[in-house]
Parts: C-alpha cells; structure tokens; sequence
C-alpha cells in the first residue's frame, strides 16, 4: 500500500466519523475569494446526486469515466472506494461504497489558487480546467480537500471531472451517469424545480448529506444513504483493495 | 511561450497566485516558472477544456429534442463477451478509423435495463430516450467489464495469422502457417512435428467402425476427437453441427463442469430437468425476503448487471429484505440500507449442513406449505389454486437392493390397468391409493409396507417422509458444528425464511462448488419447495424462451440436413450413463467379482464433463482421443487442480496426438495446442445468445460485425475464425451438412454454408419469424446504428422479404418480447413438479462405492471420490484453514487483457479473517504463502473482518499465466509478456488431486464430476 493511499483511507476514516454529514439546508457558506464566474449558461446550475443505496461498487463509472476521458492509464477523475465497516457492539459487517469526484464547490479552494487562472467556475457551476493555459505547478491538487484533482502524467497539467462537460452541451449524460448500473448517479440542474435531481434531493431532504461541510467548499455532490448512526460505531476499515502502481486514489500527484 | 501564457503570468499573480507561491513550495514554483516560460512539458490535449475526451455521439437540441449523429460515428447495438452473462450493448464506433470508442448499454435489452425501451420503438426514439433529464430513466449501462472489453479488439496479444509449434508442446514456440497449410496438415496428418506420425482428423473419421470391440457402448472410431468450447457464446450451434451431426464424434464439452455444475445438477434435480438442469431466479419485482447463500446479487453471479441493478432497486424502493450466506462478506451488502440486509459469515463448504438445518428445522416446527406440498398433480395444484405442484406426496420404494429402490411408485407397479404410468400416491381423505393426477390433495407423510404385482413386498414412504429421515439425521447443534453458524442464526434466519408466504426466496450458485456440490445445491434449492414460491409472483421464476435462431427455424432448418449423422457411444466423461451397463461390468459380474469400485469414477446423473474429459482421453478409460479441437475453453485455468493433475500428460504428444486451439489470445489451455486459429472478439463477427435466467419475456441477443475484423482471411476472403476452421475442414473431409447444399429453407430447398454470413444470417431470418413476424427495419435504424454497412451482405444472403426484418434484428442487438407489466408476476410457468425425491438421482448407485444416491437433499461434507472424507487425507492440524473461491466484479477468466479494468484492481489480494491473520503475526501487505496439499501460491496478505474465521478468500479472474502474461516466440521473434497482466494469484492453481480417483485426476464432486473449488484444505505462512 503506497503512502498516498494510507493518507486517504486516514480521511477517509474522518469522512465516516462524522465530519462529513451535514444536512443540505445547514451547508451554508459565504463566497470568499472566488474570481467571477464565466462561461457556461448562467441559468443553470450543475450537481450530482449519488444514492448509495443504489451503488454497488461496479466500477462501471470508473472505466466508463476513463475511456470516455482518456486520462492516463492509472488516474482517475472518479473512482469508486470499498470499505467494510464493522460494528463494535453487534460485531456484524457491511460493506460501504463511496463513489469519488470533483464535488464542482460553490466555493471551490482550488481556484483562487491557480497562479495563472488556468481554472474556474463556470457560471452553471462546474469548475473547469483550461489545459493550454495551466502550467501544471499543482497548487490546486493540493488545495483539493477531496482528492479530486491531480496532474496528468501525459498532458502534465491539471486535470479532473468537470462532469463531462462536453456530453451536457451535447444533451447527453456524463459518462459516469450514464453507465451507473445500480442507478445511483444523477445529474441535473438544480435551478430547475422539475428537474430529477430536484425531485430525488427533496424525496430524500433529511438523508442528503455533502462530504466536509464544515470547510464550507459548498460541495454540489449530494450523498444519499450515508447513514451515520451506524458510522459512528466504526471499529476501522480498510479499502478492500491496493491502489494501482501507478498512483494514488484519484490519481497521484506527480 | 506562447502570447496567452505571457498574458496569463500577470493576471493569474495578480488573481491571487501569490500569496500561495509566497508560502514556499519550492518544487511548484519551479516548476510554474519553468511551464510559463517554455509551456508544459506534456502532450497537448486536443481540446483545452474537454481535454482528450471522445467527440459526443449525439447532439440533442434542448429545445426541440432533435438528435444529430456526430459525424463519423455510429451507435451499434450488439452482444458483449466480457463475461457469460452475455448483455446487450451499445458501441460507439468511429466509422473513419474503424475503431470502438467506448461501450454503454443496449436500451432494449432486458439485461441492460429493468425497463427496457419498446422493441417496436425506432432507433431514433431510443436514442434520443438515452439523453438530458429523460435519460436518467432511461440510461442502460455496461458494466465496468463490458466498457473496458473493446481494449480487447486491437490487443497486441491477439492472434491473427494460424500458428504452429515449433518446440516442444507447451514451450511457446510457434511460426505462423497459411490457411491452407493448416487445414492440410491437421486434415491429413502425417510427420507433422518431427516427433513421428500423427493421426490427423481424416484418420479418424470413421462412424462406422468400432474402436473397441470388446467394449461396443464406447462407439465408433469418430469419438476419438473431442471438440470442446468456452461456453454457449452465441456460436455453439455450428461447433456442434460439426462435432455431432457432420463429424460424428460423440464428445463434446464446455466450461459448465468448472462453472456452476455442482448447482445446475443439484437444482435440475429439484426441477425433474436432468437434462437442461433448469435454474431459476427470485422475482425481484415482488419477493419480500431472499437468502443468497453461495451466490452473491450485485458482485457477480448470472445476470450479473441486471441482478446488480434489481438489487439496488429492491433495497431501495419498496419493502424488500435479504441476507447472504458466505464465507467472504461481498459487494451484496450494503451499509446505505443496513436495516434492509444482513450478512451471515459460514464455513467454507458449510452450506449443505445449513440449509439441511434450515429444512430440519422448517418440518420439525411445521412450519412448511402444507397446503401446497399436499397438492400431487397439476389437477390437484389448480384445484387448489397453487402456482405448482410437488411430488412430496410421491411414494419412495424405499427396500434396499429391491429392483425398484429409490424408484417413485407407479400404477403399474401395482398392476393397475388404467394411470398406470401414474405415481401412485395415498389420498388424504381417505387414506386409499390414488392417482397423482387426480384433483385433490394425498397425504404428506406415508410409510407403508405394499405387495407389488410382481408379489414382491417392499416399503415405499412418500418423498416427504425420505426428505424428514434425511434432515433429522443430524441434530441442529450437529449441523451448527459442521457451518459454524450459531443454531440461533438458523432458527431465526429459517423462521424468517417461513414468514412471507411465496414471497420468500433462497437462490444459490456456484458458491457450492464444494466436495458435496450436488447435494448441497440440492438442500438449497429445496428450501423454496417448503414455502411452495415456484411461479409464484414474489417467489421463484423460471426465465422465457430465446427466439429460435441457428436451429430448427420457421424460414430455414438449421438443425437438419442431408446426410445428418447422430452420434454414437459413450461420452469420454463416463456420464449420462451408468457403470452398470458397461461391458466391464459385465465382465466383472460375470467372472464372479465384485464389480465395484469402477476403474475411475462414472457420473450417471451429469452431462458430459470437460472436468472429465481431458483425464478420461489421457488415460484412455474409457477410450482415448487422438484429437482435440478447443474454441476458447480454458479448464487448465479454469478448474482447480487440473494443472497439476494433467500437465506432463497433457504435453506428451504420445497421448493425444494433435491439439488445435481457436481463439483471439493464447489462454492457459491454448497453450498447449499444438495449433493455433484465429478467433473474432465479439465486436467482429456473429452470433445468437440468450439469457441463462432471470428474464421473464422471451429474449435473443445478436451480435454482428460493427468493425472490420483484425485477424488475417482465406483465400475466399473470409476472416480467419471458428467458423472459417470448421467450414474448410468440414468441406475438406466432405462432411455433410456443410458445402453448397447444406441448409434447407421451408420449400425444402437448399442453401449454401460456406461463410459465416451463411449461417448467421439465416439464423437473423429465424429470429425475425419467430413468433410472428418483425417489422422491416428503416433506413434511419441502418443508418443510426451502422447496419447500413453490412446491408448488402444480408440482400446478397437473404429473400427480399427477408433480409430487412433480419436487418431489423440486427438493429436492435436481438430480438426481445414484450416485458410483462411489474404487477402481473412472472409469467413463466414451469409444469414439471419440484422434485423432493427425484428417483433418477436416487435409483443411480456411485461406481467406486457401490452405495446408493440418496434421491433427496442429504447432509454430505466434502469428500473424495471413494466417499472418504477429506480430514482423513488432510488433518485439521496440518490444514487448519479453509479455502474459498469468489467470483470477481471486475474480471472474468479472460478480461485480464483490458488495461482500463485493471487499473482500477490490478491483483487480487488473499483475503484473511482480521483476527486469524493477527493470531498468525500477519499485517495487511504482507507477502503470505497459501499452501494446500496441491500446490502454492505467493500473494499480498489483506486482513478483512469481511471473511470467515478459519476462511482464506481468494477472487477469481487474477493469477494468469498467459493471455499475454508470457512470452511466446512467433517466427523467432518474442512477443512479449506483460507481467501486470499475470499479477494476482489464482485458487486453482492450489486445487487438489483426488488421491482416491485411479485417473489421478483433480478433485471433482462424487455425484456430479463438477469441479471443487470451495473449502480446500490450506494453510498460511509469512514469507519473510
């Protein structure tokens, strides 16, 4: 197991003992320090829903995320972590899956730190990395409370999900969506009232949780499921598997 | 430095870089300065926001929903091969360069989707459907195997030209032949290696002669070839012309044996189908409560996808709850919906005392169906309005070495004139004989003595009764020691189980393929009998019926030919026939001798068993072979222990002549070959799948060439594959069945079978008709989904009313019926009764033994072929640890190839119990030995609470040896092995030889000859 993999499963330990859940309606934040928006339809505003009651840890997003990309073999814009968590008093246990991306922050840490502005948010929310401008220095891979970002070994500049960006002009589906078998990823607008998101978010209100809401990144990829009466309990876990040689977890910073 | 980047170093300090940089990360400011001044070091990507990332397929206006194919790419529905599930998918294909860009799912698949599209939908709709708000419903995924399959297609490990070996057997040493050249040489034979003459398949081709006169049931020469494949791959029907009907050989075999064959028999057992081994699946729309015990929804198992998605649904969105019996904790279980699901850890092999323990438990509390296992007949089950019937009423003659033992009593036993083919059962009313088809119910627990007609006095019991002797053979406590579950888990996981009515379900598979296999298939299975849940909505299904395509079909029959041989003898595998009808059994009763044991192990109840074959052929009992032909089979991967067992035989030419291995890589059991032919991936040619389970309309999967095919072609021009082998050596040899006039239409004229495209598509035809017509399909699907580009082959092979309508098929990736509505239940009837004493099994006697089967679920722990337990062999305290086996989520035995899917895993670590591995000085990392009494492996120790104490978990589909794993010298030049493609260990290379099978062949299970994979005896060491 490389070092980079032991810091994420120390996280993510911190993840699952609680930091991590907050409601929606208390995960209120001021902007602070963000550069103005640009780009991308003002109207709207991308997020992601992640049901986890519906994952099952395929990793059909994963490879689908990565063929549709074409990051280096071995880096990841998503990724889908496995745990098995044990209960101290029944002593039973269960698996946990936790699909990994770019959580697209209302207050994004990785962007007022790019020395060149070669990253920013685009009006609909999604952050965005202009490659022929960056410089690949990794300031914002390290800003990253999520692990989202990370140099690309080939284009050696920053790289990372901005929810397929590309496909959603185009009126299709992020990779990653579209090839979830369990149906636990959605995508969609949330300005729209009657958009699916909306319709899951608020079915689940008082089960919808954000990762690390206390660093107020405003994350917009909402967990459903992530039950933490049982979290609290964790006795420790352990990723399931290594991590590629490769890298690390969402993809190593070189 | 280009002008934007000089710009950008202003604004971007300025924006606030500064600060950052102010703190001191020496390394990014260099390297900062360094790509400001001279730009980054990388490769450009081809677009600056969307990176290298593939042109979208579509453009779909927000506003008017109108969908515009990009340019040069079209969408193709076809069949994936990433594992034997077998789903539907759809490809994008990069028309220009003739390449797959990335793979999702067929939107009218029922393996692909919960709610499939309409098959009647245009292509249009269904592709428009996959887009924006509405495409969340209507999105069908590939899963992460299937997606990363296409890497398969331009693989530098592919074979494309024939091959033939140069060195010794096996040594990996091989230059490439013409076509020409290899059907020659492996038609005529001759000196073909410099080791002496070979039979070639000519030599062999006689179905007129016996090959052994003093033992006439072993057939005619022909059966000393032996053609065997992967799987029914949606080619299997022209593999099986050749083999059966044209060549006349009786032996044929597939992976089945070293799949799940433990569990097919168990439950054709329980199906009275002990030849197609009928399975069945929950109905997931409406069952209320499901044990998986030795198969595992969600993380592998068959439908893998679709099982994965109804899972997430059920635990979801409705009432719906379940628990999974394993030795190892699998990706079923979910935290997210903890109140939903439970797992319940047990020993290795421990699923037989289990679900005994569950039916002991289940009669002595009475808490069965009795309404429904009283009903005898389909007269008396729509009397009583239950969705089947069972024969637990059925009687048993039930006296030892009486004719009759183990036989079900019927009407003319007794002497009656009229149902004398009827079982005789004893009506509950009255107490008197009668009729299993009458329309009332029969006692359910019946000892009686009887006087037959033939005067002989015997006593039948009915099956229930043999079913509550068996299961009252243990104590609860007993099979609690054998499982190690708690007795309190077993009585609450079996009053649970009994708490539903027929919405409760317990489904298994090859989670069992242990040293009892049969039997414990068979005592799960047997649960759903004792809550009545067969056709039953909520309970247990079996599927719909495929489209018939490459066989007997209403526009052309496949099936049948001029010339049509049907073959003769017995399988190699000694199966589906008993040792007592054989000529040395005969000898031995005849000189006096006690005819058990058999020389090596018969399998009277199982169909033939590649498991069996290779040893069979090598020994020469009962006969040998001279010729083995392979499409894609890979038992020596495959099957525990064979590796070990057959490796010198295998390579010793003095055995079987002369192997001929087709495939696209070079697997484990290619290897050996002492040929090789090029074989298409899936994304290459043709063929017809079905689902195994869990689809309730009727469904035919297709699949067609949406690329240009990578491997070499005849002089005809056809590509080099299956199909092309066996068409040029059947014409070769002038087999019938093959040639100019080969395929009859319905006038009864013939037609041609020298392509591919002239089997398959005929076929398309069959399926068009089947049931009624298909509509012809428009321009736009051609269009859409690239079947414009074989469209004229189809014109040129198919009628003018036919071609369009098999265009249509191809279209859509298959053909799919109506899906019923989510309310209506399963639809599917299955009318043969669930079978608590199925006398077939329990009339048989095993052959090394002697002893009789018992026809209904018993409690057996894993034993060797003479019935001696393994412990005897192997001490607890030499082999304290069990071993077991899982299927993986991502790898199937031959994805390893795909670089995007493993990636993700690269190898398989050795999963130990935390606090085993803790008692043992074993940390997560460490490198450990496994050792077993058939070999040993080296892997990366993981501690998990998710195994059982006492329990080793290895994932299957790592630890390969070849498929690009090593090098092979191809007219003198190394084709390099890949180690990342050999990572991992593999559990079979640690299976056991059966020191009791006289063949020495690898373990199998006594009744069935399935291979034994779970609960190998093992132990665990550090490496320093």
């Amino acid at each position: 197991m490389d070092v980079s993999r032991r810091q994420f499963l120390g996280k993510a330990a911190a993840v699952t003992a609680g930091v991590a859940v907050m409601p929606l309606s208390e995960a209120e934040a001021g902007l602070n320090d963000q550069p103005p928006r640009r780009g991308g339809d003002p109207n709207k505003r991308y997020g992601m829903a992640i049901d986890l009651r519906r994952c099952i840890g395929c990793q059909a997003c994963t490879v689908s995320c990565s063929i549709e990309n074409q990051p280096p073999v071995g880096q990841f814009r998503t990724i889908v972590h496995q745990y098995e968590v044990t209960d101290n008093a029944s002593e039973e246990t269960a698996a946990v899956m936790l699909p990994r991306l770019c959580n697209q922050c209302d207050n994004p840490p990785c962007v007022p730190v790019c020395p060149v502005q070669a990253t920013w948010q685009r009006k609909d929310g999604i952050v965005v990395v202009d490659s022929d401008q960056c410089v690949g220095c990794g300031y914002c891979v390290q800003a990253c409370p999520y692990d989202a970002r990370f140099i690309n070994h080939e284009t050696q500049v920053a790289d990372k999900c901005n929810f397929c960006v590309h496909r959603l002009e185009a009126g299709l589906l992020p990779a990653c969506v579209e090839s979830c078998v369990g149906g636990a990823r959605i995508i969609g607008d949330l300005n729209d009232p009657d958009s699916h998101i909306n319709r899951v978010l608020s079915e689940n209100y008082d089960d919808v949780k954000v990762l690390k809401p206390e660093l107020n990144t405003r994350p917009h990829v909402f967990y459903i499921g992530m039950t933490d009466a049982f979290i609290e309990r964790i006795q420790g876990e352990s990723g399931l598997w290594f991590d590629s040689e490769h890298g690390g977890v969402m993809g190593a910073v070189s | 430095m280009d002008k934007n980047r000089r710009n950008l170093l202003k604004g971007g300090v300025a924006a606030g870089g500064l600060g950052v940089f102010g703190a001191g990360y020496v390394g990014p400011v260099k390297k900062a300065t360094e790509g400001l001044l001279s730009g980054s070091a990388g490769e450009p990507t081809t677009d600056r926001i969307t990176g290298n990332a593939l042109t979208p397929e579509f453009h779909i206006d927000a506003d008017t929903g109108e969908l515009t194919p990009a340019d040069g790419q079209v969408v193709s529905l076809t069949q994936c091969l990433g594992c034997w599930t077998q789903c539907g998918i759809r490809a994008r294909v990069d028309t220009v360069n003739n390449r797959v860009l990335r793979i999702a799912g067929n939107p009218y698949h029922p393996l692909s989707h919960e709610n499939p599209r309409p098959y009647a939908d245009s292509v249009r709709d269904a592709y428009t459907g996959l887009g924006g708000d509405a495409g969340i419903d209507g999105r069908s995924a590939a899963c992460a195997r299937g997606a990363a399959m296409l890497e398969l297609l331009d693989n530098p490990q592919r074979i494309t030209q024939p091959m033939k070996r140069v060195g010794p057997r096996g040594s990996g040493e091989w230059q490439t032949i013409s076509f020409e050249q290899l059907i020659e040489e492996v038609t005529e034979g001759g000196d073909l290696f410099g080791e002496g003459a070979v039979d070639g398949l000519r030599a062999i081709h006689d179905t007129e002669t016996l090959m052994d006169p003093e033992n006439p049931e072993y057939g005619p020469v022909a059966n000393r070839l032996l053609v065997t494949d992967a799987g029914p791959d949606g080619r299997r029907d022209l593999v099986k012309r050749f083999t059966f009907n044209a060549f006349g050989t009786r032996n044929f075999g597939h992976h089945g044996s070293y799949c799940g064959l433990g569990y097919r028999v168990g439950s054709g057992a329980f199906f009275d189908d002990m030849k197609g081994f009928t399975h069945a699946k929950p109905d997931w729309d409406h069952a209320r409560f499901v044990i998986f015990m030795g198969t595992a929804p969600a993380h592998a198992g068959n439908p893998y996808k679709q099982q994965g998605r109804q899972l997430a649904s059920a635990r979801t969105d409705r009432r719906f709850e379940y628990v999974v019996v394993a030795p190892s904790l699998p990706n079923s279980s979910s935290l997210a919906t903890r109140s939903n699901n439970n797992w319940v850890p047990i020993r290795p092999a421990g699923d037989s005392a289990m679900a005994m323990a569950m039916i002991r438990w289940i009669i002595d509390n009475e808490r069965y169906d009795h309404a429904y296992l009283s009903q005898p007949g389909p007269a008396a089950r729509d009397a009583a309005g239950e969705p089947s019937w069972s024969n637990a009423t059925h009687l048993v003659v039930s006296t030892e070495e009486h004719a009759l033992t183990g036989r079900i009593l019927r009407g003319r036993d007794l002497g009656w004139t009229d149902n004398a083919d009827d079982s005789v059962v004893v009506d509950a009313e009255a107490g008197e004989w009668m009729a299993h088809t009458a329309p009332q119910p029969a006692a359910l627990f019946v000892t009686r003595e009887v006087t037959l007609a033939d005067g002989s006095r015997v006593t039948v019991k009915s099956a229930m009764q043999r079913l509550t002797e068996e299961a009252r053979r243990l104590s609860l406590s007993e099979y609690s020691a054998e499982c190690d579950v708690p007795v309190a888990t077993i009585e609450a996981l079996a009053r649970k189980f009994t708490s539903h009515g027929k919405k409760s379900v317990i489904n298994t598979h090859g989670g069992v393929m242990n040293g009892s296999a049969f039997y414990t298939s068979y005592a799960i299975v047997m649960l759903n009998a004792m809550v009545g849940n067969l056709n039953a909505p909520g309970g247990t299904f079996v599927k719909g019926q495929p489209f018939t395509n490459t066989g007997a079909g209403e526009r052309y029959d496949m099936a049948n030919f001029p010339g049509k041989i049907g073959p003769q003898g017995i399988f190699l595998s000694r199966s589906r026939t008993t040792y007592e009808a054989s000529s040395e059994y005969q000898r031995k009763v005849a000189a006096g001798r006690n005819p058990y044991p058999a020389k090596a192990p018969w399998y009277p109840v199982s169909p033939p068993l590649f498991t069996e074959h290779l040893c069979s052929a090598l020994e020469g009992y009962p006969y040998q072979a001279k010729v083995w032909i392979n499409h894609m089979g890979n038992p020596i991967y495959g099957q525990a222990g064979l590796r070990k067992a057959i490796d010198e035989r295998l390579k010793d030419p003095s055995r079987i002549g002369l192997i001929i291995g087709i495939e696209p890589f070079i697997n484990e059991t290619n290897a050996y070959a002492d040929y090789l032919v090029p074989d298409l991936v899936t994304y290459e040619g043709w063929g017809f799948s079905k689902a195994w389970a869990g689809v309730k309309q009727r469904m035919t999967s297709a699949r067609w060439p949406i690329v240009e095919p990578r491997v070499g072609k005849t002089a005809d021009g056809e590509p080099l594959s299956m199909e092309a082998f066996l068409i040029a050596v059947s014409k070769r040899l002038e087999l019938p069945g093959f040639g100019d006039k080969a395929i009859p239409d319905a006038d009864g004229n013939l037609h041609p079978l020298n392509s591919a495209a002239d089997w398959y598509l005929r076929g398309a035809a069959n399926v068009a008709w089947d049931g009624g017509p298909v509509a012809e399909a428009a321009e736009d699907d051609m269009r859409l989904t690239g079947v414009e580009r074989i469209a004229g082959t189809l014109q040129s092979h198919l009628k003018p009313e036919e071609w369009r309508r098999a265009a249509y098929v191809f279209c859509r990736g298959g053909r799919f019926g109506k899906a019923p509505a989510k309310d209506a239940g399963p639809v599917t009837h299955w009318d043969r009764p669930a079978t608590l004493w199925n006398e077939m099994v329990g009339s048989q006697r095993h052959s090394l033994s002697g002893e009789y089967f018992t026809g209904c679920p018993t409690f057996h722990p894993p034993r060797f072929a003479d019935g001696s337990r393994v412990e005897r062999h192997y001490p607890v305290d030499q082999w304290p640890l069990r071993l077991t086996s899982y299927k993986s989520h991502l790898q199937s035995p031959h994805s390893i190839a795909a670089s995007r899917l493993r990636q993700i895993h690269p190898y398989n670590p050795v999963g130990i119990n935390t606090r085993d591995a803790q008692a043992a000085g074993i940390d997560t990392g460490d490198r450990v030995r496994v050792v077993t009494p058939g070999g040993s492996v080296e892997g990366v120790a993981m501690l998990r609470d998710g195994v059982k104490r006492g329990a080793v978990a290895i994932e299957h589909g790592f630890g390969h040896r070849e498929l690009g794993a090593r090098t092979h010298t191809i007219d003198g030049t190394a084709l390099p092995g890949d180690e990342s493609i050999g990572a991992g260990v593999n559990l079979n290379d640690l299976g056991l030889v059966d020191p009791t099978h006289s063949s020495g062949n690898a373990w199998l299970d006594w009744v069935t000859g399935a291979s034994v994979r779970q609960a190998l005896p093992a132990r665990i060491e550090r490496v320093a």
